[in-house]
């Protein structure tokens, strides 16, 4: 690969790269390193794929501890290879690695490492736009670091849109489902929610199956936004009135029973249905929850899954749902 | 557009001195005088901006390449001529592959690389009266060049354009001092500071240096420098610097103006070194 960084083993494929762990011989720390796929004749129409091209142009930029680093960059004729902080695991293994208990303390502490990295990138003008706890990845230390720009851009030009396809759906606020074009940092803060809300739970709190789907599973928990909550809601270009079936949703300390009134407060201000009222990383961070006790954690103190990272989730249901169901029916 | 100049690339990688730049083109002006060098630069800067904004083959959406496109690219292939010499890789093609990367950095509408060279085979025949190089007109030599582009640029890909701080200085004006036709002041200064991509202002200076310089050259050439004498004295700004950086812009202007596009380019081009297409590596 490179005289300086020694293969030690391939870790992944994702849409675009092919993920390596290895050496980095002259400090001796372990590095990953993302190899851009060039791909098929077909494929290579674009050039470097935007992702990549997004990637490199924002981490080139910004260093945070809370932001995943860019150490270095390496060309080779044809193919440009990206080295990364190397990081052991990610919030979605932690999530579901069922021998991990996960304390209040805990939680806080992934909670303030994910909002302070995201304050950073808000403060220089940057959406991440794909907040998933796939993307939030932890290292022994329990550092946790925001990964996986290849969605985010700048915001804040007047008078420019932007897709509304952005986020992971299960993490995706409702002006975006309601096909917002412009948006800010209130999407962020949504997918945050809805990332805290599954330390707690162990379960994706709004796991949609369609767009529509999703919003009724976000309003069966908070409720249906007024017009009065969100003023420009009935303007956005997607809109459309959804009935859900219990009127009165439960409150929010009924679904987190082991929250504190605190926590609670957060997870509301960061639900606000009215993007403009929702908070920011700044007032979130600010907020009593951080105030209270039990404080955070060491980072050290994090629980680490240590046994074989679990199967994804697509693969585990596919495997139980496809074939099994059909042998049953043949037999 | 990110929050902070001077922690950015832009800053800490390429600003350079005089000297320094002068040094990092010595290749080069074993070729070319300084005088001819500075002309073949701008004649980059008006190609670029023609094949981005005259040729037939636009855009899906048909919208024209936005001026912050051209001005990334512009900066990209003066940043790419900085690290390496033109014997290392044709400047035709690293004309279409800037201009190519700065559509996606940017986030403008794709443009496909074969637009580009429709273009490119069109316009300078036109223009400049310069025959098409026909080995240039494969896409995959783009698709190659990208990589070896975004390498020498060292991944440093976001640009800072002196048209926003230009802005703000012209809000601030317009706040203060009641100028009459304020808008045609507005128009001259941005189309200075568009001029000034075919001067090495880009890679001396800051932006907002740039954008202070293209207000005072801007009203200057209205004959209206007077009128923002009062604002111009009570910015804290390292005053020497903007008139360096007026200085170049006069003498870019000046250059220009003597330079016969259809008549020198010609032989200029006559003088680029033969390579291969592919870069040398």
């Amino acid at each position: 690969m490179n005289k300086r960084y020694e293969t030690i083993r391939h870790l992944g494929e994702g849409q675009f790269a092919n993920v390596y762990m290895a050496k980095d011989t002259e400090t001796g720390e372990t590095v990953a390193i993302k190899k851009i796929k060039l791909g098929s004749r077909d494929e290579a129409k674009d050039g470097i794929n935007r992702t990549a091209i997004r990637e490199i142009k924002l981490l080139k930029e910004i260093q945070h501890e809370n932001i995943i680093g860019l150490r270095d960059v390496i060309g080779h004729r044809t193919s440009i290879q990206l080295v990364f902080d190397f990081m052991e695991t990610d919030l979605e293994h932690v999530v579901q690695d069922q021998k991990i208990i996960l304390m209040p303390a805990h939680i806080k502490n992934i909670t303030m490492q994910t909002l302070l990295g995201l304050e950073f990138l808000h403060a220089h003008w940057i959406l991440h736009r794909d907040l998933k706890p796939n993307n939030l990845l932890m290292n022994t230390m329990g550092r946790v670091k925001l990964a996986d720009f290849g969605l985010a851009r700048f915001f804040g030009s007047p008078n420019r849109n932007y897709t509304h396809q952005v986020v992971t759906r299960w993490y995706r606020s409702p002006e975006l489902l309601y096909g917002a074009k412009s948006y800010g940092v209130g999407i962020d803060i949504w997918s945050v929610g809805c990332i805290l809300a599954e330390l707690l739970l162990r379960l994706p709190i709004f796991p949609g199956d369609s767009d529509i789907d999703q919003l009724v599973k976000i309003f069966n928990v908070l409720g249906c936004p007024t017009t009065e909550d969100w003023p420009t809601m009935t303007s956005l270009q997607s809109y459309i009135a959804v009935k859900t079936p219990n009127e009165e949703p439960p409150e929010l300390q009924f679904i987190f029973s082991a929250a504190g009134p605190e926590l609670i407060e957060l997870m509301k201000s960061m639900w606000t249905f009215d993007p403009a009222k929702r908070c920011t990383t700044t007032q979130a961070l600010q907020m009593d929850y951080f105030k209270v006790q039990p404080y955070c954690c060491l980072d050290e103190e994090l629980p680490h899954p240590n046994r074989q990272p679990a199967k994804r989730r697509k693969f585990e249901e596919k495997s139980e749902g496809g074939p099994g169901v059909r042998r049953l029916i043949f037999e | 557009m990110a929050a902070n100049f001077w922690q950015s690339s832009h800053a800490e990688q390429w600003i350079f001195d005089k000297t320094e730049l002068m040094r990092s083109r010595s290749e080069d002006y074993k070729l070319f005088t300084e005088e001819e060098y500075a002309k073949f630069h701008i004649f980059w800067a008006n190609f670029m901006t023609s094949v981005a904004t005259e040729g037939v083959h636009v855009p899906a959406n048909n919208s024209r390449i936005r001026q912050q496109v051209i001005a990334t690219a512009v900066t990209y292939f003066k940043r790419f001529y900085c690290r390496r010499s033109f014997k290392d890789m044709n400047p035709f093609l690293v004309s279409c592959t800037s201009l190519f990367l700065a559509c996606k950095v940017e986030e403008h509408t794709p443009l496909s690389v074969s637009s580009f060279l429709k273009n490119t085979a069109q316009i300078l025949p036109k223009k400049w009266g310069v025959p098409f190089d026909s080995s240039l007109s494969k896409n995959g030599n783009v698709y190659d060049a990208e990589f070896v582009l975004v390498e020498i640029l060292d991944c440093c890909l976001i640009v800072y354009h002196p048209n926003r701080p230009l802005n703000q200085f012209l809000t601030d004006i317009n706040k203060n001092v009641q100028l009459r036709e304020f808008d045609q002041i507005e128009a001259q200064c941005h189309k200075v500071v568009n001029d000034t991509l075919r001067c090495d202002v880009g890679l001396l200076f800051p932006p907002h240096i740039i954008a202070i310089a293209s207000l005072v050259v801007g009203t200057e050439l209205m004959g209206r420098g007077d009128e923002i004498q009062q604002w111009l004295s009570e910015l804290s700004v390292d005053i020497d610097k903007v008139v360096d950086c007026v200085d170049q812009i006069y003498k870019m202007y000046k250059l220009w103006r003597d330079f016969d596009e259809k008549e020198q380019v010609k032989v200029l081009l006559a003088k680029l070194p033969k390579i291969n297409m592919m870069p040398n590596y």
